[in-house]
């Protein structure tokens, strides 16, 4: 546990002094809603429509952001001090639950501005809320996932984007399915299966990391 | 307590060296010779457990993290933290008493409250030392360890190998004679 809380404030250290997850998340998820804004200005989408709007700025969200606090162990070449210091699972555990801090803040944000801009209205609160904060442990585990795999990999920006395909679209899927019903689109009894869903693809992501990760870190080169 | 039997790697189809052997016991340290591009940074690294042999097998060493100690000018820092920050995360990670400050002291960086962004190349192979000796490592490895280093730094490089003698056996990879001078035995990579 100690190992996980001493990479999880090595990575809130790095973050409050170089400001580059938090910042680059919070920009486009930002200008993603906005523009969004301006498209429903005219005419407010449908249920349907806006939750797949709102998982889609969600998604983009977690994939420009999230796979940094792996890659960048690569980019700027210290994942061989990681290695030599870390146990593989420590180091995941302790970074995923960073990159799911980072994703919860983003997803608070977006959660309120998404339907004031678009004119959406919330018809299921406590879904919704339930809903944004799965979906995003959902998406900083599996995203975490991703760029943990990848790491050492030669071509790791290309891998990330290829195991991400088969990891994020079930959870997309579930996602849109929970937050059509929170928008009143939908059954609310469906919205909660699929929160029910959302929530064991995040503890499969969990659970499996370590072990997975720990196997692809030791293989070497 | 350190054997090698038979290693070599290679990648792709190129082989980088075969049929490396030694047998270390404790006070050995091992000079580990060779031009640009021999693999002597790739022989430390599998010893370090962050490379796998594509042939032979090194014995010796149960736990890594633990029992090796390594140093490399290749080996990045966080250019966001301090070099006390580095200790104590290091410390927490493997599990040992950081010894922080006699650690900074040892090295010379006790003054340094700066982040590694600013440290000159000299100050990083200092700290990549200390990061080396903080779990007092039965082995330790050292990639051209006196590259960077002016005199002081030398004898520093000295002093530690001399004190790593005394609890296990030292293997530096180097093209110079200083470090060289340090040494009890010596493998040469031809490349």
């Amino acid at each position: 546990m100690d190992e996980i809380l001493a990479i999880f404030l090595k990575e809130w250290r790095t973050e409050l002094r170089a400001r580059n997850g938090l910042f680059v998340s919070f920009t486009f998820s930002l200008l993603s809603v906005v523009a969004m804004g301006f498209a429903c200005s005219i005419r407010t989408p449908s249920g349907s429509l806006g939750a797949g709007l709102f998982c889609l700025t969600l998604l983009f969200a977690a994939v420009v952001s999230l796979p940094r606090t792996f890659l960048s162990e690569e980019d700027q070449g210290t994942f061989e001090l990681l290695r030599t210091l870390a146990d593989p699972g420590a180091a995941f555990t302790g970074k995923m639950l960073f990159a799911t801090l980072l994703m919860l803040l983003t997803g608070a944000l977006l959660g309120v501005l998404f339907p004031i801009l678009t004119g959406l209205e919330v018809k299921q609160l406590d879904l919704y809320i339930v809903a944004i904060v799965v979906e995003c442990l959902a998406l900083g585990s599996a995203v975490s996932l991703c760029g943990a795999l990848v790491l050492g990999s030669p071509n790791r920006w290309v891998v990330v984007g290829v195991l991400a395909l088969p990891l994020l679209i079930p959870q997309l899927a579930m996602a849109i399915g929970a937050f059509r019903a929170a928008l009143g689109d939908g059954f609310v009894a469906a919205g909660w299966q699929n929160v029910a869903g959302l929530g064991g693809y995040a503890l499969a992501s969990v659970a499996s990391g370590p072990s997975l990760v720990g196997a692809v870190w030791r293989r070497g080169g | 307590m350190l054997v090698a039997e038979g290693v070599g790697k290679r990648f792709g189809s190129r082989w980088i060296f075969r049929g490396v052997s030694f047998e270390l016991e404790k006070g050995d340290v091992l000079a580990v010779l060779g031009s640009n591009g021999a693999g002597k940074s790739t022989l430390l690294r599998i010893l370090a457990g962050l490379l796998a042999p594509s042939e032979g097998r090194v014995e010796g060493i149960q736990d890594f993290r633990a029992e090796v100690g390594y140093s490399s000018l290749d080996q990045a820092l966080y250019p966001a933290l301090t070099a006390r920050e580095h200790l104590d995360l290091a410390g927490r990670l493997r599990k040992v008493l950081p010894q922080v400050e006699e650690l900074l002291a040892k090295v010379g960086l006790v003054r340094e409250i700066q982040t590694c962004s600013t440290f000159s190349s000299g100050m990083k192979s200092r700290l990549r030392l200390a990061l080396a000796i903080q779990t007092s490592p039965s082995i330790l490895l050292l990639d051209e360890p006196s590259a960077s280093m002016d005199a002081p730094g030398q004898k520093l490089v000295s002093e530690i190998v001399s004190e790593q003698a005394a609890r296990g056996v030292a293997i530096i990879a180097t093209h110079q004679d200083v470090d060289r001078r340090l040494a009890t035995h010596e493998v040469q990579l031809n490349g």
